[in-house]
């Protein structure tokens, strides 16, 4: 075999713009079009929202949402679904209060939250993987479950109050306020942290490109040596501790260990920025990038819708009609790929 | 005896890069039986398809008593009189045997509710009439029916209303020799009412027992048409062989001492005791039938399926082989017969596709450089010549031909001491093919073993310096080279070779 030294691709010879496309990905620029010209049509109805204000607003709301979506990103591109985030930051956000106040380490209350995270996502990985229930079935099932565990683990099946101004800070505590300057939120920081570290794992280790792998073709991920169960209990016990940590930002901004309230429609909300984002229901594509523009893409409209005093029964239906219009685009590119594919057998080309 | 039943005028069809069929002409005259037999890909299934209306053909016509059918979908096909009973019908599960048989054309009463009594009815005629009477019941459910059952059901489907030519597809390959003897009789009651029967099966026997003409196919051309009577077994085989390699390739010896591979008595579902060896520099190859095991062979010994006893050596050292990866950390490589399903991710890029399997050994605790990607594959996407414009390029949107050689890359790039081909060329293209063989000695030369399962017989006996053939869970002593000729291959393959 003919091995050359120089078989470095072309790819350290781009210009710079590619080099910008390429990292922002050019199917995330119908994305980013999409959020400007959003933005210019709410800040031509309310002067309000540019102020740092409701900008740093904005980045607040984001961070739960954000969280959970970076665990979805990497569940729905491995060809799997977990509608149960939500309800377990429910149980999260009732142990991490439970731990808080009887222990007041808010560390601990934190960790705890992790920990719960990942087990229920473990659970899901089992029922999944061992039980053999399809994903949309399995979390489904403990999405009810969860959410019954957290009310169980509750006293009384109420909200439980956490006093601690320490663990406040994690909800709405801010960086850097200095004079008008309103900060950044920490739970922002925490979200930027969690999905630049996601997006380097997806992007530049084993585990990573395995997930596109399997999420692609599962059985020629196997045949190429990729362990699918381990795969599934990491994915999915990485979705539930981030799910988890959603859930103690959730129990830091309310005051309260909350079973329900906070974290009802989470899935919905993350499952859409996901699809939004540029996955395939099939499995096999999606980034953090594109997740992360989705999320960012909601929180605004969110907001606007806010700020214009759309009611909430509206919103909703606008979120549901954002998830088939995110699921619709991503089936027209694939039916569009399978046609240029159809076109070049049928013409047997290169 | 009038007019034939069934007309094929000059039929020919397509698919890239291989013509399955082409310039077939004949004729199927009421109560007459003909078979066809050929090799795998000969084109046998391709015709069934083109009557039954699965596919749409490229040129010529077919007439059913008269009229022309051409570019038929199933629905008019079946409706024109041509039924097609499948090796492996469809059976719904939770249906009864009476449904199964009616299903997509209950009769009905008015306001649309099925007429359960009159179906009934039908179908216990029907039982009667072609005597399966007794040997199924009409409120069986599909689940619980033996093979022969489903046969029985998937008969009836074709002998429903309004038919005139049925075709039976391998219908021996579930049955036993008692079931045969019934299906036999059916067939003469069938000729006797006077429809036109297609009969397709390998088994030779029983072509010359039932049938009254024999088409011979080869590489999708008819190469003879023969009156059963006034013809034998061995001249049928030598009119199915004889197919030279497009590009006649000559390989080096290149067989070392060294064994890379050795099994010793493995059993699995689909194997009975089978022993061979692979040394290295060696091209085996492996014959049989499409269904005789070799694929599942294949994926025993990487690890997909499980083996239920015998022994794997791997350089002279047993190994326990329990998943693919355990087959990839013993230097074993498999390249499936199916890329498209089992081989490649169709929505991901060349890169990723051809580094698949040695992301492990490209990484430092776990860190995978798209850099090191590229160097770790580069070199093998050039020496194949895989024509992409661009190495980030989904695979799905490359040909055929590419798509093979992004699987070949892949094993190339691990190395493997053993490398299983599964159907190395199918679906590729003339020029992709030669590329593909030129690479095979290549890898021989270096030493590398290398298991090729192949259904082209001139692909076989030009590639191989060791042919091994594959017939009912059992595989024969393997042929040398100089040894190998298409007949004695077939012979055993079809289970008509004299011990």
């Amino acid at each position: 075999m003919t091995t050359t030294a120089n078989d470095q691709h072309s790819a350290n010879t781009e210009s710079i713009g590619k080099r910008m496309m390429h990292a922002i990905g050019a199917e995330n620029l119908s994305l980013i079009i999409a959020l400007v010209l959003m933005v210019a049509l709410i800040a031509t109805q309310t002067e309000f929202f540019f102020s740092a204000r409701n900008l740093f607003n904005i980045a607040q709301n984001m961070a739960v949402v954000g969280l959970i979506a970076v665990g979805m990103t990497l569940v729905i591109v491995s060809a799997g679904l977990d509608i149960s985030v939500g309800s377990i930051a429910g149980c999260a956000s009732v142990v991490c209060a439970l731990v808080v106040v009887s222990t007041g380490s808010v560390l601990g209350g934190i960790a705890m939250s992790l920990c719960v995270g990942l087990v229920l996502g473990a659970v899901n990985a089992t029922i999944i993987s061992i039980l053999r229930v399809n994903p949309v079935v399995a979390t489904l099932a403990t999405f009810s479950a969860f959410r019954g565990v957290a009310f169980l683990i509750a006293p009384g099946g109420r909200p439980i109050g956490v006093l601690d101004p320490t663990f406040a800070q994690l909800g709405s505590g801010r960086l850097f306020r200095v004079g008008e300057f309103p900060g950044i939120p920490i739970a922002f920081v925490i979200l930027v942290v969690v999905a630049i570290a996601a997006h380097l794992v997806m992007r530049s280790t084993v585990f990573g490109r395995s997930i596109y792998s399997m999420g692609g073709n599962p059985v020629a991920a196997r045949l190429a040596g990729i362990n699918l169960t381990r795969m599934r209990f990491y994915i999915y016990a990485i979705s539930g501790a981030l799910s988890g940590l959603a859930g103690a930002i959730v129990t830091a901004r309310t005051s309260s260990g909350q079973p329900a309230s906070g974290t009802q429609g989470l899935e919905l909300e993350a499952i859409t920025a996901v699809f939004l984002g540029g996955a395939l229901l099939a499995g096999g594509k999606g980034t953090i990038v594109g997740s992360m523009l989705a999320v960012l893409l909601l929180a605004t409209l969110s907001n606007g819708m806010n700020l214009l005093g759309i009611p909430t029964f509206y919103q909703l239906v606008a979120k549901g009609l954002l998830l088939v219009l995110a699921v619709a685009i991503g089936q027209w590119r694939m039916a569009r790929s399978e046609r240029v594919q159809a076109r070049l057998t049928a013409t047997g080309g290169q | 005896m009038s007019s034939p039943i069934l007309e094929i005028r000059d039929v020919g069809k397509s698919f890239p890069g291989v013509k399955a069929l082409s310039g077939l002409s004949m004729t199927v005259a009421r109560g007459e039986i003909v078979a066809f037999v050929g090799e795998n890909g000969a084109g046998k299934s391709t015709l069934l398809k083109i009557l039954s209306g699965d596919y749409e053909l490229d040129e010529g016509s077919v007439l059913l008593d008269g009229a022309e059918v051409s570019h038929a979908s199933p629905l008019e096909a079946r409706h024109a009189g041509f039924r097609l009973v499948r090796q492996e019908p469809e059976i719904v599960p939770d249906i009864s045997v009476a449904e199964n048989i009616f299903i997509g054309e209950y009769p009905r009463r008015s306001g649309g509710r099925v007429n359960f009594p009159l179906m009934r009815q039908t179908v216990t005629d029907m039982l009667k009439r072609y005597g399966f009477y007794g040997l199924v019941s009409i409120d069986q459910l599909g689940r619980t029916l033996s093979p022969a059952q489903m046969h029985i059901v998937e008969i009836l489907r074709a002998l429903k209303d309004g038919v005139k030519v049925v075709a039976f597809d391998e219908p021996t390959s579930s049955l036993t020799m008692d079931e045969t003897e019934r299906l036999y009789e059916l067939i003469r009651q069938l000729k006797l009412d006077g429809l036109g029967v297609i009969y397709v099966s390998h088994r030779l026997h029983e072509v010359m027992e039932i049938s009254d003409r024999v088409v011979v196919l080869k590489d999708g051309v008819p190469t003879g048409d023969l009156v059963t009577n006034e013809t034998d077994e061995q001249r049928i085989i030598s009119l199915m062989v004889g197919r030279e390699l497009e590009h006649g390739f000559k390989r080096a010896e290149t067989t070392r001492d060294e064994v890379v591979l050795e099994v010793e008595n493995l059993r699995s579902r689909w194997h009975n005791d089978i022993s061979f060896q692979i040394r290295a520099g060696e091209i085996v190859g492996f014959a049989g039938l499409v269904g005789a095991g070799r694929t599942e062979l294949a994926k025993v010994l990487f690890g997909e399926f499980e083996k239920q006893s015998g022994t794997v050596k791997i350089g002279g050292e047993e190994t326990q082989i329990r998943s693919p990866s355990d087959a990839i950390a013993a230097n074993i490589g498999f390249a499936p017969e199916n890329r498209k399903a089992e081989g490649l991710i169709l929505v991901r890029s060349v890169i990723e596709n051809a580094s698949m399997a040695v992301y492990s050994k490209l990484a430092k605790w776990g860190i995978l450089r798209n850099r090191e990607m590229i160097s770790a594959v580069a070199p093998f996407v050039r020496q194949l010549e895989i024509k992409t414009p661009s190495m980030t390029l989904e695979v799905g949107k490359l040909s055929g031909g590419n798509q093979q050689k992004v699987v070949l890359a892949r094993w190339l790039a691990a190395n493997p001491k053993l490398l299983i081909l599964d159907e190395p060329t199918r679906a590729v293209d003339v020029g992709a093919k030669a590329e593909i063989y030129r690479l095979m000695d290549e890898l021989a030369q270096q030493g590398m073993a290398i298991m090729m399962i192949s259904s082209e017989m001139p692909e076989l006996l030009a590639m191989s310096d060791r042919i091994i053939v594959m017939h009912d869970r059992v595989i024969s002593d393997p042929i040398e080279k100089k040894d190998a000729t298409e007949e004695a291959i077939v012979n055993i393959a079809l289970g008509t070779a004299v011990a």
